[in-house]
């Protein structure tokens, strides 16, 4: 019966701990603490977010003030971009020059006596062709890099050797001579024959045509 | 319903304020974080990305400014060679007609030459190949038709006389056409072309 009784009368909220940091008042305090902390945080963030902003606007401002200055030099850019893009389109016309005055001057010169001209033709180039309606995007200007240029020769050979007069004239034409023009110089089939609407009595006279082939205008 | 808020009520009003206090204090924590610190850092990162951006903008600005003096003078240049080959003629309309310029340029060479121009007619406007990049201004090549009388001799002159006179002038079509009537003067009907300008790309 000796047993000792201990009687607790405390309640539970009224017990103190024995350890000198109660965790009843650090527990809050350090959540305090750190909630302070992040705000102090924050607003260094704020103070350097304002800097920053401060800061491109200044950068701006100086880009603005550069504006003008580089405006000119992109205008200067483009005026020697356009000036060479003209150049370079100029110059597909320029590489496209064909002469006929020296070559036609000469020909003269191999025209038997017996040779008559009746039509001496060079025709103009031929149409654009029409868009092609398939292509989305219609191109600025034709493709074709190259355009043959044809001389065609027609006339009346009235001798008993016309058929050599013809030849020669053609042989002429294929001579160094005329080469810087022409490429190539035939008699198409059927273009010689006899001169019937002259009537019978004109047996020796024949009617010719010679196309010659000249150098393509070449637009590259 | 009377053990709603739960095991709170169980506990002493001064551990209840404690742990309110760190709940509310964690919140705002929380709160500053999300709200505050996360998007100010993305905008201060953003901005310090835009700034380093400005700053090369500007420096290449001004390098592009300080070659000023060297890119007019390339652009003059080019200028240069350009209006040189306009000057070497690059047709210009005459009270808007390429037929009177072109009448008014080889009138005189055809009366040097013999050649008679009876009549002078404008004829097609050929686009022009376009080069890579292309230009604002195309250009194309105008056709103009002379039809006139003259020896062989005379046509070819003129011939000659405009293709030297001219050197952009090239002749592009011709006609010779002997006359029963004249046999030593010829109906000729001549196509030259000049280069023009054309559309502007729009």
């Amino acid at each position: 019966m000796n047993a000792s009784l201990h009687l607790n009368l405390l309640k539970d909220a009224e017990r103190f701990s024995s350890s000198p940091i109660r965790p009843r008042v650090m527990i809050p305090l350090l959540a305090i603490l750190s909630a302070a902390g992040l705000g102090v945080w924050w607003m260094l963030l704020t103070v350097r977010l304002g800097n920053a902003v401060h800061e491109k606007m200044v950068r701006e401002a100086s880009c603005a003030e550069l504006k003008p200055a580089l405006n000119q030099v992109l205008e200067l850019r483009a005026r020697e971009k356009e000036a060479y893009a003209a150049l370079a389109q100029l110059g597909f016309y320029r590489a496209s020059i064909i002469r006929f005055g020296d070559t036609l001057m000469r020909l003269p010169q191999h025209v038997p006596e017996s040779i008559q001209f009746t039509e001496l033709r060079v025709p103009p180039p031929p149409p654009m062709p029409p868009p092609d309606p398939t292509t989305k995007v219609q191109p600025l200007g034709p493709t074709n890099l190259v355009e043959a240029v044809t001389l065609r020769i027609a006339g009346r050979a009235s001798s008993s050797t016309s058929s050599e007069a013809v030849r020669s004239l053609l042989d002429a034409l294929r001579q160094p001579a005329y080469s810087n023009l022409i490429r190539k110089a035939e008699i198409p089939k059927g273009a010689f024959r006899q001169d019937s609407a002259r009537g019978p009595g004109s047996r020796e006279s024949i009617l010719f045509e010679i196309t010659c082939d000249c150098g393509e205008r070449r637009f590259k | 319903m009377s053990d709603a808020p739960f095991a709170l009520n169980k506990l002493a009003p001064p551990i209840r304020m404690a742990l309110g206090i760190t709940g509310a204090a964690l919140l705002a924590g929380l709160a500053i974080l999300v709200f505050g610190i996360w998007p100010a850092r993305q905008k201060i990162k953003a901005l310090i990305a835009e700034i380093a951006q400005l700053n090369d903008t500007r420096a290449s600005m001004e390098r592009d400014i300080a070659g000023t003096q060297k890119q007019q003078a390339v652009t003059e240049a080019a200028e240069a060679d350009f209006q040189a080959f306009l000057d070497l003629g690059v047709l210009e309309p005459l009270l808007g007609s390429f037929s009177m310029r072109g009448k008014s340029l080889l009138d005189p060479l055809a009366k040097a030459s013999g050649f008679t121009i009876s009549s002078v007619k404008e004829e097609r406007l050929i686009p022009l190949q376009v080069p890579a990049p292309p230009p604002q201004q195309l250009y194309a090549r105008q056709l103009v038709e002379f039809t006139g009388h003259g020896a062989y001799t005379q046509i070819v002159a003129f011939v000659q006389a405009a293709e030297q006179t001219f050197p952009l002038a090239i002749l592009s079509g011709l006609r010779i056409e002997s006359q029963i009537q004249t046999p030593e003067r010829h109906k000729a009907t001549l196509t030259f072309e000049w280069p023009v300008k054309g559309e502007k790309r729009k």
